[in-house]
């Protein structure tokens, strides 16, 4: 199973572009998206999710058109989108019927999968509550139980662990690692050790482009040697950053150690082993 | 000061800046065209008996601005009201309760916004009636002042009493919408009722919030001096005659504006501020933990939630039951039902009920004129919201990138909506067939349709509820005022062109529907 994506833009007007000439292709296991605000993530996983049509390119699923031919990734479809909501009304069961009804399931079986599915999240106590009373993180958990009804094949996760804490995020990242055999799985998220710690492969988006795209060990490569950390005067901070890419600093009375990339470092700088985050910070910053 | 310019700045933008603002902009010009009807009209909308004004100055100012007062009081309340509940609904009203700004401020502020956006529209009609005087007018002079002081004096204070009610309303039946416009269609009937009384004192001036008995009784004395007549009074809204009604004309050149009207118009003004003023003490500042219901209802889901919150533990896909397919739009169809049934307080069911019931009693025709257009009016806001909850609940990633949604979706949302429609309408519905009056049942059930494809096509279309609330408050209104022009089922004449009209209304509302709802769909 691939989805091949080639040329695709997306202008929403004149003045803003969503994705610009993106081709890339996705295979099975787990991509991690990364990329800053308006880099277009979330524009890219609403045209695979086939609720936003592309200005210009295709999406091809397994060589079938999925622009021309939405309901064929559809069927196979699960999506768990960055703010989405509930009809505050209907409780989890109820909630989850109609999602299921909404994605063309039916049978028998289907209220022992919801079951098992609330089993799953932990949410069978609560089932018979309405959604709307629920917290922020058991919304996301029934979020994530909707976009597995289906057994779906493609699975898209814009921004999960938003509001789970951090139990609920490593159990989260264990059941992604799970699906991730038989399945496309596009995760997008802002905290790059989400990404870091699941993904086979990684993608760096800026500006509606592709920056890169490769497994972690070759993205990391780009700034493998160049990350160093050094102690500096807190009031020379300042001045530092305009010279340097800075990637955390952590202060210690007057001085304020930091990491930062460089290919002529400080006197003194210990160099460090490179990560994800030093990567996608240095791609997003020297190509702005 | 400057927290109350903000406020009212962003609401009035936010609340402008929509389809369903621009739209009712459209149908206000098109009603302010049609406040000055031509000679050779059939209807007239200040009714005197066998009587009209010929087109001076003082008349089509006056008439303007009393029918723009008349007209937008009506359904601005529908279109300003529903303010503050925004702010909840987006949570903004959270930011809001830890700012500085006094209850009163605020509610003031609102109060303000809901006028600036009555005033925009006034202004519209104000404009339009300057071009009808030269449209209709047949060589009289023209009189600014009798344009511009009628609008300052009749429409603004009007228009300010019905910005403060939108608010008063807002802060005592909260998220209760159904109760606030119940509420409005009584005051507003009370207000109507003794504008058009028959005595001119001093206390029936005062208490007239529109000001429109000072000119009504003007042109009633008038008319009956001139013409050593006795007219009992004159009515205001679109009166509709047969061809062969002929019109005696006289010349009325407006109204001395006495002390004793000025000072009413001054005191409406101050019972606006005051009444908001007052409102603000009972205001609950988004506090929604104050409500005591919500407290008990938060007690008792407690007790089943445990201590320390659940997190997920292992799902494993291939343990989970194998699926079925099921492309059915009935699973589709019971939800909608539910969620129709289940919006709103229960305890208004009984209102329904009751007013079901009264269907089974009352003559067929009072029936089928008031109770059932009252009684399918009283389910607007479950109707407004049925294509917009996903939007709104922002569950539309989920519904649209669902299997074919257009195809199973938005039939499953109608189907809900008619089915809702029909089973309230069925004692009158099985009267008609007892007396074997097959053309009425066709009647109501078009009808039934017509309204729920009305409230998703206007939702698709505009994006929110707004729009179709005020449209069908105003349908119903001018159905229980016996308009045939906008007798969408069948209550005033049953014959074909009704029927026939209907029919293609309906097929052109679900095509724009569709095609709306498939371009949206795609375009998120």
């Amino acid at each position: 199973m691939a989805l091949v994506i080639t040329n695709l833009t997306k202008q929403y007007n004149k003045h803003k572009t969503g994705l610009a000439d993106y081709s890339i292709t996705i295979n099975k296991g787990i991509l991690g998206l990364l990329g800053p605000n308006g880099a277009g993530k979330s524009t890219l996983m609403k045209i695979i999710a086939t609720i936003s049509k592309p200005t210009h390119g295709t999406v091809f699923l397994d060589g079938e058109d999925i622009v021309a031919n939405p309901d064929r990734i559809r069927k196979v479809l699960g999506y768990l989108p960055q703010d989405f909501g509930v009809y505050p009304n209907l409780n989890a069961y109820e909630f989850l019927t109609y999602i299921a009804a909404l994605k063309g399931l039916g049978g028998n079986d289907l209220r022992k999968r919801i079951d098992m599915l609330l089993e799953g999240v932990n949410l069978t106590a609560d089932a018979k509550r309405p959604i709307g009373t629920y917290s922020g993180g058991m919304k996301q958990r029934i979020g994530i139980a909707q976009a597995l009804l289906n057994d779906p094949k493609i699975l898209i996760f814009d921004e999960p662990t938003v509001g789970l804490d951090p139990e609920e995020r490593v159990r989260f990242r264990q059941l992604v690692s799970d699906l991730a055999d038989d399945c496309i799985i596009i995760l997008s998220s802002h905290i790059v050790s989400d990404i870091e710690t699941i993904a086979d492969e990684v993608a760096i988006m800026q500006n509606g482009r592709l920056l890169a795209k490769a497994i972690q060990p070759d993205i990391i490569k780009n700034v493998e040697g160049r990350v160093f950390e050094t102690l500096i005067d807190s009031s020379h901070l300042a001045d530092f950053k305009t010279k340097n890419l800075v990637i955390d600093t952590n202060r210690q009375k007057d001085k304020t150690r930091v990491r930062y990339i460089t290919t002529t470092p400080l006197a003194g700088s210990t160099a460090l082993t490179a990560t994800l985050e030093d990567a996608y910070l240095f791609l997003t910053h020297s190509n702005a | 000061m400057k927290y109350i310019y903000s406020i009212i700045k962003a609401d009035y933008l936010q609340r402008t800046r929509s389809y369903a603002f621009l739209i009712t902009m459209a149908i206000t010009i098109y009603a302010a065209y049609s406040f000055v009807p031509p000679p050779s009209a059939h209807y007239t909308t200040l009714n005197i008996v066998g009587f009209k004004g010929v087109y001076n100055s003082a008349w089509v100012g006056h008439l303007s601005a009393m029918m723009t007062t008349v007209m937008l009081s009506l359904y601005g309340f529908f279109l300003v009201t529903g303010g503050i509940k925004k702010d909840v609904d987006t949570e903004v009203g959270l930011i809001i309760a830890t700012t500085p700004i006094s209850n009163f401020g605020y509610l003031l502020s609102k109060m303000l916004s809901n006028f600036l956006v009555l005033l925009t529209i006034a202004g519209t009609t104000f404009v339009v009636s300057l071009a009808m005087f030269f449209l209709r007018s047949s060589g009289y002079p023209f009189v600014i002042s009798n344009f511009i002081i009628p609008f300052l004096l009749l429409a603004l204070p009007a228009l300010l009493f019905i910005s403060a009610i939108a608010v008063v309303g807002e802060v005592f039946l909260g998220k209760r919408a159904i109760l606030q416009y119940i509420g409005f269609v009584f005051l507003f009937g009370a207000i109507m009722g003794h504008t058009q009384g028959e005595s001119n004192d001093t206390i029936a001036v005062i208490t007239d919030p529109f000001g429109l008995r000072t000119m009504t009784m003007s042109i009633q004395n008038q008319v009956n001096n001139e013409f050593h007549t006795h007219i009992d009074g004159v009515s205001m809204g679109f009166t509709f005659h047969k061809k062969e009604n002929a019109f005696r004309t006289f010349t009325w050149n407006g109204i001395t504006w006495t002390p004793v009207f000025m000072l009413s118009r001054f005191l409406w003004i101050i019972l606006s501020f005051s009444l908001v003023y007052i409102s603000s003490f009972f205001f609950h500042r988004f506090d929604f933990k104050q409500i005591a219901h919500k407290k008990k209802k938060a007690t008792r889901y407690a007790d089943t939630t445990p201590l320390v919150p659940p997190a997920i533990t292992a799902i494993s896909m291939s343990a989970l039951p194998p699926i079925l397919k099921n492309y059915s739009i009935i699973p589709l169809i019971k939800t909608e039902i539910m969620l129709l049934v289940r919006k709103g307080s229960k305890w208004f069911w009984l209102v329904n009920a009751g007013l079901c019931a009264s269907m089974l009693f009352t003559p067929l025709s009072i029936s089928h004129i008031y109770l059932l257009p009252v009684l399918w009016f009283l389910q607007v806001t479950r109707l407004s919201e049925l294509a917009t909850k996903e939007k709104t609940n922002r569950l539309h990633y989920f519904t649209w990138s669902s299997y074919k949604p257009l195809q199973r979706m938005l039939p499953a949302q109608i189907l809900a909506g008619v089915i809702l429609m029909v089973t309230l309408a069925l004692p009158l519905i099985i009267r008609y067939l007892l007396v074997l009056n097959g053309f009425a049942v066709v009647n109501i059930l078009l009808g039934a349709v017509f309204i729920v494809l009305l409230a998703v096509c206007m939702g698709i279309v505009s994006g929110g509820k707004k729009l179709y609330e005020i449209v069908f408050f105003l349908i119903t209104y001018l159905v229980t005022q016996k308009l045939p022009l906008v007798d969408y089922l069948g209550a005033i004449a049953h014959n074909s062109q009704v029927l026939y009209t209907v029919l293609i209304l309906n097929i052109a509302l679900c095509c724009i529907s569709f095609w709306a709802r498939n371009y949206q769909a795609r375009h998120l």
